[in-house]
């Protein structure tokens, strides 16, 4: 039984992939949109049968004709719920990181060349759903999230779309692979002895002291630099955002090392590093990394955090 | 308390009015607590939506619910039968809408409200009503719209707008399906206790009973003539005789030797003799027609003596009148071929003989005595009952629609006392006259006259029409037509009641209404409508299994089931291929923005305006010109070219729907100031 259903989800991916293939952006059309009545519309349909038959029985042509006129209404509705669908334009666009365990997000460009789209419910498998309209010659972003499992590169699976609109009686839906992927960062594994090496000593936890740093001076604030090494004084008086610099003592460096963390699988060994990673961040430290497969060289800042996330995320062939 | 389902703010005027009108013809045709307990209902749900009140309890609505059941209860003493449960379910239905916790109830109450439309139509079937409801659901696909539309900020005339294309899209293809699905046999026998009474000419008849029947205007059939329409004096439409006198009230009767089997003959059932002997001895066809009847609530039709229906389900009675199998409960259709009334060449059976020469012994004495000598004084039957007609004419008898109250002996009261009467009046004395005198007789009911609708040659019998009338068994020659009214008002068989009684200072109805009814514009009007129902009725109301068949063998030949399914699948499948062609072209064309669509607007204002850049030129150059030209709009002018360049440069800076309303505004307000 497993294995039959097995079988019918393997055959069912692979139509699924012939007929609507990977690409990073796809425009709807019949080819890609499927259509099936809502428990509504059966319901509605029943409805119009309960009447059909009153009319039969009452011989009352006007209630037969409401009737009629009911299903056609339906009829009329697969057409404008397929039609509210097709010509969608979808893009794939930007992408947050998360920690593998969590959410990320993707996000995706609605855009409509022809004519509005209504009531779009955007979702990745086993995410919640965004709704989104779009009028003719509109584009919207959404940004959707994603349930993030491992560490490492992740493909998202196919993009839901899905819409009701007008009537509720039916459901027009399309499964699209954007070709998105989302990058997940190793799991923050806390505790362990710092896995450094250079500096003054190796003791992990070792506090340094800023005002052993020589001050060399201030440039201009850049996206990226710590808050920590941001000269508020100055920006209190109104002399805008600038950051602090100091010199860079040979001693004063971290090296976050993969070697250090030998006797744990790796997957631990990245989580260690992730947890190290943050910590340093948080306090402002400045670090390096060195990894089997690369080595990022030490530095401060959002940056610096996101290259280290990055590069333990996809270390190791992406986990 | 469970989170409250909101409606969209888009959504809720069509709801509201939507549930209200669905709700509306039941309110007014209801009873009176159900038209103050809908609206009561409905602003409560209004104030629950503007946060004035919290939806009730559970408990308030179990009782609300039980109070309206009761109220249901008490005014029809059951909830069974459409009547009771068309109430109960209207009251419900607005109930329902102090109980939307979820989406899903508010799509059970859009369901429920073509429900309760569909329900208008047990009522009442006229092309008005038709309209109306045709207007409420668009109305309520507009509030089904709204719901499944759950972004704000969206406007309602959108929602209103996709709603009436929808239904006016589904309406060709209803039509595809009114005319090719098959109309079937009633699935199952429902006797349906209609809440209208039985209406028309009942099965007995007092004094009294017809000129109340006469004052009412509602009409009882129609006729359509194949060829010319017989003049006023033979348009006597029979519907049943009373052959059972007792002193007081006439009613029908079987004659007892008869059982129903060889009184009435169905088309299904075997032919008794007096059938066969009928079918030889009938003369020629003398008119042909088609009568839509109103709903009766009876089982009896209106016709012209002899009278063959075509329908399976119409007999003929032996008093040679036609009978359905079942009641008239919708507009009722039937062909009529009327022969010449054959002449009798068997005698009366002698218990019919008997049967209708009937009298309860000792009434009316004084009658009695004067037909006996009379018929002694007389050579024969007919002799006798000219004499009767004679007599009438020239005594002091007076046609009235307000005759005075009768006696114990009605027959002797009235033909020696009081002398002022109506139709029954006269029709019942002549009978008991000719009774007495030993010539059967019996009493016909019908109707007599009816008015012509120039615009469709037709005729319209009203209820004022009615009328009764006696046929008397004379030897050699059979059942004889006996108008005793005519002999009293003539004016009554030539020009109608109307007519006879304005000779007589009476009229039918009050001054006003006869004052309406006079001006001429208002008679086309009336006219007008009366051949746009009738047409309904046929056409509509009338579209049977066998208007259905008759139609479908002039296109398809020979009509099979299988045939009638292809024709159903080819025209609806064109219907719909056809619209689908349509939305995938436009799906394919490739719009406009809004705002390209908004520049072009602008454009068209210009040119209106006498304006005529060139089209290189960018917006910002055809701005400046144009508010160099009216120097009053170039404010208007600046706003908008300021608006429309975020619109197109900086998308995603503002809400899209607030701009582009803006731009609308200032475009109307250019239009304004640019005006000289």
């Amino acid at each position: 039984m497993k294995g039959l259903r097995r079988i019918v989800t393997r055959l069912w991916h692979g139509w699924l992939q012939r007929r609507i293939p990977p690409s990073r952006q796809v425009v709807l059309d019949q080819r890609r949109i499927f259509i099936f009545p809502s428990a509504y519309g059966f319901f509605f349909l029943l409805i119009a049968a309960l009447l059909f038959i009153g009319g039969i029985n009452y011989e009352n042509n006007l209630l037969l004709g409401f009737s009629f006129l009911l299903v056609s209404l339906f009829l009329m509705a697969i057409l404008h719920t397929f039609g509210n669908l097709a010509g969608v334009k979808l893009l794939a666009a930007g992408m947050r990181p998360g920690f593998a365990g969590a959410r990320g997000a993707l996000e995706v460009r609605v855009v409509s060349d022809s004519h509005a789209h209504c009531s779009l419910w955007l979702h990745w498998p086993g995410a919640p759903a965004e709704e989104v309209s779009v009028e003719a010659g509109e584009e919207r972003s959404l940004w959707l999230s994603v349930q993030l499992r491992r560490r490492g590169r992740q493909h998202p699976g196919r993009l839901r779309i899905e819409s009701r609109y007008p009537l509720g009686l039916l459901r027009s839906w399309s499964l699209v692979d954007l070709d998105h992927t989302c990058v997940a960062w190793p799991q923050a594994l806390p505790g362990g002895e710092c896995p450094t090496s250079g500096g003054d000593d190796d003791s992990g936890a070792s506090h340094q002291d800023r005002g052993s740093e020589e001050f060399e001076g201030l440039r201009s604030y850049v996206a990226g630099d710590s808050l920590r090494l941001v000269d508020w004084k100055s920006y209190a008086r109104g002399r805008g955002l600038n950051t602090k610099q100091f010199s860079d003592p040979a001693e004063g460096r971290l090296w976050l090392e993969w070697s250090k963390l030998s006797g744990h699988d790796p997957e631990t060994r990245y989580s260690r590093l992730c947890y190290w990673v943050l910590q340093l961040d948080q306090r402002g430290e400045r670090y390096g990394l060195r990894l089997p497969d690369g080595e990022l060289e030490p530095g401060t800042g959002l940056l610096q955090r996101e290259r280290a996330l990055e590069m333990l995320a996809l270390s190791g062939g992406g986990g | 308390m469970a989170r409250v389902y909101q409606v969209p703010r888009h959504a809720f005027p069509w709801l509201i009015s939507g549930v209200l009108l669905a709700s509306l013809p039941h309110m007014i045709r209801a009873e009176l607590w159900l038209s103050v307990a809908v609206p009561l209902l409905l602003l409560w749900r209004i104030m629950i939506q503007r946060g004035r009140v919290a939806m009730p309890g559970k408990l308030l609505r179990g009782m609300l619910l039980l109070g309206l059941v009761g109220a249901t209860l008490y005014s029809h003493g059951t909830l069974l039968g459409p009547d009771a449960g068309v109430t109960l379910l209207v009251a419900a239905f607005a109930l329902k809408m102090l109980e939307m916790f979820r989406l899903r109830d508010a799509y059970v109450v859009i369901i429920l409200a073509c429900f309760v439309l569909a329900t208008a139509f047990l009522f009442s079937t006229g092309p008005l009503v038709t309209v109306y409801i045709g207007v409420v659901l668009v109305l309520v696909v507009a509030a089904l719209i709204g719901i499944n539309h759950p972004e704000s900020g969206v406007s309602p005339w959108r929602h209103l707008r996709l709603s009436a294309k929808m239904v006016a899209q589904a309406v060709p293809l209803m039509l595809v399906f009114f005319v090719l699905v098959p109309r079937l046999p009633p699935l199952w026998n429902l006797k349906v206790e209609q809440h209208q009474g039985k209406t028309g000419m009942s099965d007995s008849m007092a004094p009294g009973e017809i000129s109340r029947l006469s004052r009412q205007n509602d009409l009882a059939f129609r006729v359509e003539f194949d060829g010319e329409v017989p003049p006023p004096s033979l348009r006597y439409w029979r519907g049943l005789t009373y052959g059972w006198f007792d002193g007081r009230r006439w009613s029908q009767a079987v004659p007892p030797a008869l059982d129903r089997q060889e009184y009435i003959r169905f088309p299904s059932g075997v032919s008794p003799q007096w059938y066969l002997q009928l079918l030889a001895d009938r003369g020629d066809v003398a008119w042909k027609y088609r009568v839509v009847m109103e709903r009766t609530g009876r089982q009896w039709l209106y016709a012209m003596s002899v009278p063959f229906s075509d329908k399976t389900d119409v007999g003929l009675a032996r008093d040679l009148r036609l009978v359905r199998r079942t009641d008239i409960e919708t507009t009722y259709d039937y062909r009529v071929a009327s022969y010449l009334i054959p002449v009798a060449v068997e005698g009366l059976k002698e218990w019919e003989r008997k049967f209708y020469v009937a009298l309860p012994s000792g009434s009316n004495p004084r009658a009695s005595a004067m037909a006996q000598q009379w018929r002694d004084e007389s050579a024969t039957d007919a002799d006798y009952a000219n004499r009767l007609l004679r007599w009438l004419n020239e005594e002091e008898f007076y046609y009235t629609l307000e005759p005075p109250l009768l006696g114990q002996h009605t027959v002797d009261d009235f033909l020696f006392r009081t002398r002022r009467g109506f139709c029954e009046h006269y029709a019942s004395s002549f009978a008991f006259l000719l009774r007495a005198a030993g010539i059967p007789a019996r009493i016909v009911a019908g109707y007599q006259g009816g008015q012509l609708n120039p615009l469709g040659n037709h005729l319209q019998v009203r209820q004022y029409d009615a009328h009764v009338w006696v046929e008397a068994w004379l030897p050699e020659q059979g059942w004889i037509e006996f108008d005793p009214t005519a002999a009293v008002a003539p004016a009554r068989i030539e020009l109608g009641l109307e007519q006879a009684l304005a000779g007589l200072d009476e009229q039918t109805e009050t001054g006003l209404a006869a004052a309406l009814r006079s001006n001429p514009l208002l008679t086309r009007l009336s006219y007008l409508m009366d051949y746009i129902e009738f047409g309904w009725a046929k056409w509509v109301l009338g579209y049977n299994q066998q208007g259905q068949l008759e139609f479908l063998s002039r296109w398809l030949g020979r009509v099979t089931p299988e045939r009638m399914v292809m024709a159903l699948a080819a025209v609806g499948g064109s219907v719909m291929a056809v619209m689908l062609v349509w939305m995938l072209w436009r799906a394919r064309r490739p719009g406009l923005t809004w705002w390209q669509r908004e520049y072009r607007a602008m454009l068209r204002l210009m040119h209106k305006r006498g304006l005529n850049p060139p089209a290189h030129l960018p917006p910002s150059q055809v701005i400046a010109a144009a508010a160099q030209r009216y120097p009053r709009a170039a404010m208007a002018l600046q706003d908008w070219h300021s608006c429309f360049e975020a619109a197109v440069y900086k998308p995603l800076a503002t809400e899209p729907g607030l701009l582009r309303r803006q731009l609308v505004v200032l475009r109307r307000k250019v239009a304004r100031m640019s005006r000289r």
